[in-house]
């Protein structure tokens, strides 16, 4: 396994981190003190989150609590031009790559199935999230395709080399379509990285019955390189994503990441992880968390209390913030229904739309408008 | 000062209810937002609720152990003016105000809306146990209701005008039912005028136009001719009829009674032997029943199937059935010989026979004789009923009439039914009032019920 | 030419005049494809653009569904009617919903190519109709040539549309040889056709079904019905204003069906034509489908399948309202 950054915050590189040390070894104070920003604001707003769900405004909540270490740093490793494909659980990644997390409240919220625009360039190539375990892994492959027939990869220039990260969990190493996006990733030898967030659960089964070997070992059956990391060593996760993508952008064809990691909250806010697993399992990870073990290490290194108390006051504004938002949140426009179904022009969208809006129009219109019309919760 | 309720949410994706377990503040406590303020027990879990709110707690709403729906007031808390959030905004007020409706039935605060019951309740996932469509939403005016048939009705999905529903332009419009009853009774639908909107069809326009064809079907008026005589002479069939009408007529002297009756049975009874297999290919009609009703009733009454000597009165145990022919040659009287021996099916082929035969010109002069009672059908030309005249040598005659839907009053109400007119004449010579009436009512109870001929 | 033969001229034709088109799915490529439907294409283009995939049916819609995010114009085959079930989630979870689930600010121009139906004498699951399960997705659009004028035609525009098109294959018609005019085509993709004009009844129906809807209508003048025949062509959306102008003519229509009746496309139209012309029936539409079993053993298809028998028993059934 690959660490670099102990529990305890101090630095003690295992015996298979050797090869990554140097991507480690780029990183300057700045890009740390960022780690520890962008973990922290995440933690935070991960509680907003949960507690807008106990107060009804949302209909459920994908907590990414004690993740963050994982997503952190392979965010901070994945380039520009690189493409991301998320699961469902990707929070800090998304907001790294400059996607509103607004974006994610509102799908939760019911607003929308999507949120944002992948070919956004704001959002840096960051796609939608897929809740069907597994299907982007698909997606995934076939854009890394994609790059392979374009000739944007392996000319040698770093800047521009195109290389594509696909997440997803333990749970989804036992899909089908997992199983066949690594087949036809190794077949075309797609720039690619399959990074496994191993959260140890999923809902209330356990990795141990998704598989019986490390899941790392896998890529070896497709003939992929595979690499196990501390996942809540943010600088394991930011060192071995590095690399490994630019091996894939090089060509070298598609690796694994399986990021061990824990999810220390619930599968989502419907479920009680109480029922199925121990405390005392929950406590040992806490004491593992990836935010505490760097916040040690930064204190370590000389920095003033100042920086965390501007992080912790950063994470309440961004969480006052997102409460503020959805009080004025619009449900979506009926039409909207029928809008984008189709690309081309469709003439069922166009005569249920038109009926609709007749059928709608029959009835009285509403009392003048009161917060009730206009943002409607 | 704003006073908040927080309404007891959906936490997981379909529940209904929750019982409070227990309460983590108490009346008078200042709360954040955030602060855990109770925790609940679920179908799924237990879980604690933080605080949509900041400031005091105003009132505990629902006790420890209790469980409520979904939707329902659990707190209310008291905040002042602006400072309900850690981080000031000017959109506090309108935060604290949006928030009071967020899980809600809009009846709190929207009372004189409409769609109070049927408004989906802000719980996103999981509506909760209320707003399970008590009343249904009231439409503002009919034309949308038109407007929705019509999208459905034109493929292309353009709206149409209000007043008609139908979109296709074709020469018949008529329901399937209306169809099906169009050719139960004849009647040819392109020569119907509809009075329904779009000039549909309706039943009523059939049934009219039913009756109306039995009076004016194969009316055809020929020109008027050059010459302003014709002379035709007086010979072969013209001339035996007279001889036998003088005969009959100034010989045997008529009486003639009518009854009116529901026959509606008896067109029931007809239409379902049209759609017998046994019947099929074969002519049914209203005369059938009658014929078999002479039978019966000529059995109750035998005196009317009998013959006037001046020395005897021979009454015959045995129907030969006349049945009044109109030919292009003149009116001729053939009959069906041994009528009471057959059964229906063996009547009905045989009443089509004679008057195929007697339309064609093949009745031959035995067919013609020998008969004992007669019938003459002048519903088919629409007559309602007449005063026939006895076929020489008999002592009674039967007219049935058109059978159309009159007015009729059954239970002390007033209803549409087919109605008849069966008239009958007789040689009083042979035939008095009472058996004459009794012949009749026989007849008429057949027509009422058909039944009756499986005595 | 064929309607194999079209299809693969107008793949050709496709691959030719757009670098964005590329063909995936299991033996299309070396091979020509077991039906020999894309013989000679990967010589012709290179094994980039006509690619031999590994065999897994979700991961070739998978995968197209990121190529088509890439930019590409995929266009996947599916060996056989039967073998599209492990692609079923990709195709209505994904596929279907995924150009909705980006608000728009993608297109998936994905085309899955679908042989299928009986009369070829296979083994199970190689002769399945199986087009109502996708015909009933919203986001998808379903269309099946009946001849090689409309195969070659229509192949290319399901490549040009900018929906994921599902486009299914008669095989039991790829041999048999018909006209194919390359320069001019008159009905657009999503349309239907009348093809043989008639007066008493209407008999509708799409792929190999036409075929056994002529040779009715044949037998049916011989006994003095005249019918009326009409490619459905497009099976969603539907293109009702042919078919409900011929039924507002004739006032009777038959579908035919290859599928199980039971909760089919033709229940769908039947439904559709009592709706839109119901005062122009003068008898109810019937349906002449498979039988609702597993399709049956090779030796029975004849006896599932609809035969021009079985659509002129329905034609009785309907003249004798």
């Amino acid at each position: 396994m690959v660490q670099l950054l102990a529990p305890d915050g101090s630095l003690v590189p295992s015996e298979r981190a050797e090869e990554f040390i140097p991507y480690f070894e780029q990183l300057t104070d700045d890009n740390i003190k960022r780690f520890y920003r962008d973990m922290s604001v995440m933690r935070r707003f991960d509680t907003e989150a949960t507690n807008l769900q106990r107060q009804g405004q949302l209909a459920l909540w994908i907590p990414s609590h004690g993740q963050e270490g994982a997503q952190v740093g392979s965010a901070h490793a994945v380039r520009p031009q690189d493409h991301i494909f998320p699961a469902y659980r990707e929070h800090a990644v998304a907001m790294i790559r400059g996607v509103d997390v607004f974006d994610i409240i509102r799908l939760v919220r019911g607003l929308t199935h999507g949120g944002w625009n992948p070919n956004d360039p704001k959002f840096r190539n960051f796609h939608i999230y897929t809740l069907v375990i597994g299907s982007q892994s698909l997606h995934a492959t076939g854009y890394a395709m994609g790059i392979k027939f374009d000739g944007a990869y392996a000319t040698g220039n770093y800047e521009t080399d195109q290389a594509v990260i696909v997440y997803f969990g333990d749970g989804a190493t036992s899909q089908g379509d997992v199983h066949e996006a690594m087949v036809f990733a190794a077949s075309q030898q797609t720039p690619q990285v399959f990074f496994v967030q191993n959260n140890h659960w999923a809902i209330s089964v356990p990795v141990s019955v998704q598989s019986r070997v490390p899941l790392y070992r896998r890529a070896d059956g497709y003939g992929m390189p595979g690499v196990q990391i501390d996942g809540n060593d943010v600088f394991a996760s930011y060192a071995v994503t590095a690399k490994l993508m630019d091996e894939a952008r090089q060509g070298q064809g598609p690796a694994m990441v399986e990021a061990h990691t824990y999810r220390i909250g619930a599968h989502t806010s419907s479920d009680d992880p109480t029922k199925y697993r121990e405390d005392s399992e929950v406590e040992s990870w806490v004491a593992r968390d990836p935010i505490l073990r760097l916040e040690a290490y930064l204190r370590g290194k000389g920095v003033e209390q100042a920086f965390f108390d501007e992080v912790a006051q950063e994470g309440a504004d961004f969480s006052s913030d997102i409460r503020r938002r959805i009080v004025a949140v619009e449900n979506p426009d009926p039409a909207s229904m029928f809008a984008h179904v189709y690309s081309d022009p469709h003439p069922l969208m166009e005569e249920q739309a038109a009926w609709l809006a007749s059928y709608e129009a029959a009835f009285p219109t509403d009392a003048p408008a009161t917060a009730v019309d206009g943002g409607d919760a | 000062m704003t006073v908040s309720k927080f309404y007891l949410p959906d936490v997981g994706e379909g529940l209904t209810e929750a019982e409070i377990v227990s309460w983590k503040v108490q009346v008078g406590d200042t709360v954040d937002i955030n602060q855990v303020l109770v925790e609940i027990e679920t179908a799924k879990s237990l879980v604690e609720l933080p605080s949509p709110y900041a400031g005091k707690v105003q009132e505990l709403l629902v006790s420890e152990g209790k469980t409520v729906d979904v939707g329902t007031p659990i707190i209310t808390i008291a905040s002042e003016g602006d400072g309900q959030l850690t981080s000031p905004t000017p959109t506090l007020a309108q935060a604290a105000m949006a928030n009071e409706v967020f899980v809600t039935d809009v009846s709190e605060t929207v009372g004189t809306k409409d769609l109070i019951e049927e408004a989906p309740r802000d719980n996103l996932v999981g509506y909760g146990v209320a707003g399970h469509g008590v009343t249904r939403r009231r439409r503002g005016h009919a034309k949308a209701a038109q407007a929705t048939y019509a999208a459905n009705t034109d493929s292309s999905g353009s709206r149409r005008p209000v007043r008609s529903p139908l979109a296709d332009a074709v020469p018949v419009l008529a329901k399937p039912p209306i169809r099906k009853l169009a050719k139960d009774l004849d009647v040819d639908l392109s020569t119907v005028t509809g009075t329904g909107i779009g000039g549909e069809i309706s039943r009523d326009d059939v049934i009219r136009h039913a009756e109306q064809a039995s009076v004016f079907r194969n009316i055809v008026t020929p020109e008027a001719p050059v010459e302003r005589e014709e002379r035709i002479p007086v010979k072969g069939v013209r001339k035996a009829i007279a001889t036998a009408m003088v005969e009959s007529a100034f010989k045997a002297p008529h009486v003639s009674i009518f009854v009116d009756v529901d026959a509606t049975r008896t067109m029931d009874y007809v239409k379902r032997l049209k759609a017998s297999p046994d019947f099929a290919g074969v002519k049914v009609s209203p005369l059938l029943v009658m014929a078999k009703a002479i039978i019966w009733a000529v059995r109750r009454n035998p005196t009317v199937n009998s013959s006037w000597t001046d020395t005897e009165i021979i009454v015959r145990n045995y129907v030969n059935l006349g049945v009044a022919a109109a030919t292009p040659r003149g009116l001729i009287v053939p009959n069906v010989k041994e009528a009471q021996t057959m059964s229906l099916l063996e009547l009905a082929k045989a009443l089509e026979e004679l008057t195929t035969n007697a339309r064609d010109g093949r009745t031959q002069p035995s067919d013609m004789q020998g008969g004992t009672i007669t019938i003459t059908n002048i519903g088919v030309f629409g007559v309602d009923t007449g005063t026939p005249i006895l076929n020489p040598g008999e002592v009674g005659i039967v007219a049935l009439g058109a059978i159309r839907q009159k007015p009729w009053v059954v239970d002390g109400e007033i209803r549409p039914a087919w109605v008849t007119t069966v008239g009958a004449s007789f040689d009083h010579r042979v035939v008095d009032g009472d058996v004459a009436s009794r012949f009749l009512a026989d007849l008429a109870s057949v027509m009422e019920e058909p039944a009756l001929l499986l005595d | 030419m064929g309607l194999g033969k079209a299809i693969n001229e107008g793949l050709r034709r496709a691959l030719a005049e757009d670098p964005k088109v590329l063909l995936i799915g299991e033996d299309i490529g070396t091979l020509g494809g077991v039906f020999r439907v894309t013989e000679g294409l990967k010589d012709q283009f290179g094994g980039d653009r006509v690619i031999d995939s590994p065999l897994a049916e979700s991961g070739i819609v998978g995968s197209a569904i990121g190529l088509a995010m890439r930019g590409y114009r995929p266009v996947c085959e599916i060996q056989f009617d039967g073998f599209i079930y492990p692609a079923f989630d990709q195709i209505t979870s994904q596929l279907a919903k995924i150009t909705n689930r980006h608000e728009g600010h993608m297109s998936f121009p994905v085309v899955i190519r679908v042989p299928y139906g009986g009369h070829i004498g296979a083994v199970e699951h190689h002769q399945e109709s199986n087009e109502a399960y996708f015909a009933h997705t919203p986001g998808l659009r379903v269309v099946s040539p009946s001849n090689p004028h409309d195969a070659y035609w229509m192949i290319q525009e399901a490549i040009a549309s900018n929906d994921p098109v599902m486009f299914f294959e008669p095989k039991s018609r790829y041999w048999p040889k018909g006209d194919v005019d390359t320069e001019h085509n008159a009905t657009p993709l999503h349309s239907s056709r009348t093809i043989r004009p008639g007066t008493d009844v209407t008999l509708l129906g799409h792929g190999a079904m036409v075929s056994v809807l002529l040779q009715a209508a044949e037998l049916a003048a011989e006994e003095g019905t005249s019918a009326e025949v009409i490619d459905l062509r497009s099976i969603s959306p539907i293109d009702y204003a042919p078919i409900l102008e011929s039924v507002r003519k004739t006032g009777r229509l038959v579908i035919g069906q290859e599928a199980p009746g039971n909760l089919s496309l033709g229940s769908e139209i039947a439904a559709t034509v009592a709706e839109r012309a119901f005062y122009s029936l003068s008898a109810p539409v019937l349906r002449v489908s498979g039988f609702d079993v597993p399709f049956p053993p090779a030796k029975l298809e004849t006896l599932f399948l609809p035969d021009a028998d079985r659509i002129l028993d329905a034609v009785d059934r309907v003249l004798s309202y």
